[in-house]
């Protein structure tokens, strides 16, 4: 009888510790929202990459008190629409803890919006701008786009380029980079003479580029990433309207790089200090873990990090530092958590994060980098 | 009022958007006109052909013209297998089945170029290192002149391919009228499967030429063959002049939006132009074969 007992208390105690001792190990899942075909599929290739190998660098050094991280990765095809169903099948049948991703205004508004309903932590990386009162589970690991205008305008300034065209493309995008730019021209005491818009699939912008040199800009701006970036410089190489081009903050890449490298062109893009690696000069809190992440960047993938490996393994790093914090992954407590997280090195800065901040980086955290032959050369 | 270096320009990006769509367009006709359907995958044989091409000279360092020809000839069997597995088997069921076959083989062309040639933009060298050229103010790529030039060189072959030769007359005879055809002897299927093969090869040729003047990727072919598209049914669907035509005017149109209108504005201002042009002229600038048109 009393064998029998201690057996049924025994018993009893595995059935109810088992499960315990099984859900210690389990691995935190995130989920991952990346345009990883359609028209930004360049980019979500990048954030990836970076992703995964921060995932595992994380569960190299024994993952979250003890619980290893794992990402389920979701392509959103460069759609909203898809994006939004991604996020969607992570949380309800991935059973997610957080979302990291995806590129682009709409794709991450479509992100945000699942957040919103769902209250689930996300992280994305874009020029989507994070309103705390009406976003507060959305964070955001790229650079505010005003900083990325304010910070290469102040450098237009001090160099006397103060009459600046926009060529912009036709969007949320466009929008986003002129609302910041008269912004940054009223701050710094810019004019800006001329805005003209554009299909980024456009073969020819050199219509809209000779309206533009015929105001006599001392520089243009176009918010643009890619091939677009590429098409706006090609074509003003071609009309030899010859005055410093700025871009958009996520043309730090290698790809980009080589698609401008024959045109020997002035190009200025605003990027993460992981855009130039070697340009660091060690003073930076965040050189070290840079120069490690990129060695192992080439390591794994024979091609350096650039700005967005930076703010995908960034994404990473927030929800790993947040269940440190929260030591649970429910939904609320792990948001305040990451809204706790302050003097905090990234790799795209020192985040700090605030209930009126989900950005967290400030615009001192970004340089300026001129394409070069021999790579990406660091405007002083 | 604009000055006139900056008309000229004007004049210059429509002609440039213009000589894309206009080659884009004929090849879409070649294809209409030996097998009676629109091909929606010949934006992605237009990729397909600049993708080649930068591989073969950037990668595998051939020189230009043996990368031409090879792609050609790629191409061209390329076309050989669609026409042989895609649309062979569904050509009896109805014109809706077999432009749904062409959209399907778009969606699985641009699923394959994916691995094969990655995410990103691929450059290719101007085939003439020469600076633009500038005209009272504007300038104008030399590459540019080059697609232009190949237009009216392809238009003028392909004219005198089916006005001239037996096979051309053959090709459209058994486009029109295929039981009358194999009634005089007509191999109606050889001929569909040569008229496939030539569509794509001249996708093909539209997507080398045109690679140096933008940045291809996987997932470029989209836009210009929407272009394309409406360019080749403002020229009378069937008629090579008609596309050839239909595309300048759609990129000059387009260029002109941009220019007097609103860059904002001017792909609407082309959809609308479109709709408007149908309703006054339905059969197109040109006309069709039935009409005489070419």
């Amino acid at each position: 009888m009393r064998i029998r007992f201690v057996l049924a208390l025994l018993l009893c105690l595995g059935f109810f510790a088992a499960p315990h001792t099984a859900r210690a190990a389990d691995p935190y899942r995130i989920g991952a929202v990346f345009p990883l075909s359609g028209s930004l599929a360049w980019l979500g290739e990048y954030y990836q990459k970076a992703a995964q190998l921060q995932v595992d660098l994380i569960n190299g050094q024994g993952g979250v008190d003890g619980r290893p991280l794992e990402l389920v990765v979701y392509d959103d095809q460069s759609s909203p629409e898809a994006a939004a169903r991604a996020a969607q099948r992570l949380i309800s049948r991935d059973r997610v803890i957080a979302l990291i991703g995806t590129a682009s205004v709409p794709l991450s508004g479509a992100l945000a919006t699942v957040a919103r309903e769902q209250k689930v932590p996300t992280i994305v990386a874009s020029g989507y701008t994070v309103n705390p009162a009406r976003d507060p589970f959305v964070f955001n690991t790229a650079h505010k786009t005003d900083y990325a205008v304010e910070r290469p305008f102040a450098y237009f300034s001090q160099k006397g380029l103060k009459r600046v065209a926009m060529l912009m493309p036709i969007g949320p995008l466009g929008d986003v980079g002129i609302a910041s730019a008269e912004k940054a021209a009223a701050k710094h005491g810019i004019e800006l003479v001329g805005t003209e818009r554009f299909n980024p699939q456009s073969p020819d912008l050199t219509t809209q580029l000779a309206q533009l040199r015929a105001k006599k800009p001392d520089a243009l701006f176009s918010f643009v990433t890619g091939e677009a970036a590429a098409m706006v410089a090609r074509n003003m190489k071609q009309i030899r309207f010859d005055v410093p081009l700025l871009v958009s903050h996520g043309n730090a890449t290698p790809g980009f790089l080589k698609m401008i490298s024959s045109l020997d062109a002035d190009i200025l893009v605003p990027s993460g200090r992981l855009g130039a690696p070697d340009a660091l000069d060690g003073s930076e809190p965040n050189a070290r873990m840079i120069a490690e992440f990129n060695r192992r960047h080439v390591e794994r993938y024979k091609e350096p990090a650039n700005y967005f490996s930076g703010l995908a393994a960034d994404a990473v790093l927030l929800v790993a530092e947040g269940l440190r914090r929260s030591k649970t992954d429910e939904g609320e407590k792990l948001r305040a958590a990451i809204e706790g997280i302050h003097e905090f090195p990234g790799y795209s800065g020192v985040f700090r994060l605030s209930a009126t901040d989900h950005h967290g980086t400030s615009a001192d955290d970004l340089v300026l980098l001129r394409p070069t032959s021999s790579g990406w050369a660091l405007v002083k | 009022m604009p000055d006139a270096a900056l008309l000229l320009q004007i004049a210059f990006g429509g002609l440039s958007m213009g000589a894309v769509y206009a080659l884009l367009a004929v090849s879409l006709v070649m294809v209409y006109k030996v097998s009676r359907i629109v091909c929606f995958a010949q934006g992605e044989f237009f990729v397909i052909g600049g993708l080649t091409l930068s591989a073969l000279t950037n990668e595998a360092a051939m020189p230009l013209w043996a990368a031409f020809l090879a792609t050609l000839a790629l191409a061209g069997v390329l076309g050989v297998f669609a026409e042989r597995i895609v649309i062979r088997p569904v050509r009896h069921e109805g014109v809706g089945t077999v432009i749904v076959m062409t959209i399907a083989l778009s969606i699985s062309l641009q699923g394959i170029a994916l691995p094969v040639w990655g995410r990103e933009a691929h450059v290719v060298a101007p085939f003439v290192a020469t600076p633009p050229w500038e005209f009272f103010g504007a300038f104008l790529s030399a590459q540019v002149l080059l697609v232009i030039g190949a237009s009216v060189v392809v238009f003028v072959l392909l004219r005198t391919f089916f006005e001239r030769t037996t096979l051309g007359l053959a090709m459209r005879a058994a486009a029109e009228t295929p039981t009358g055809a194999r009634l005089v002897g007509i191999s109606v299927t050889r001929l569909t499967q040569f008229g496939w093969a030539s569509g794509v090869a001249l996708g093909a040729l539209a997507g080398m030429l045109i690679a140096p003047v933008v940045f291809l990727t996987y997932a470029s072919g989209t836009m210009p063959m929407v272009k394309a598209f409406v360019a080749m049914v403002v020229g009378g669907l069937s008629s090579t002049a008609g596309a050839l035509a239909g595309g300048f005017l759609v990129g000059l149109l387009e260029a002109c939006a941009i220019g007097f209108v609103s860059s904002e504005f001017a792909d609407a201002i082309v959809f609308l132009f479109l709709i408007g042009f149908l309703l006054v002229r339905p059969g197109g600038l040109f006309g069709n074969d039935a009409g005489g048109g070419m």
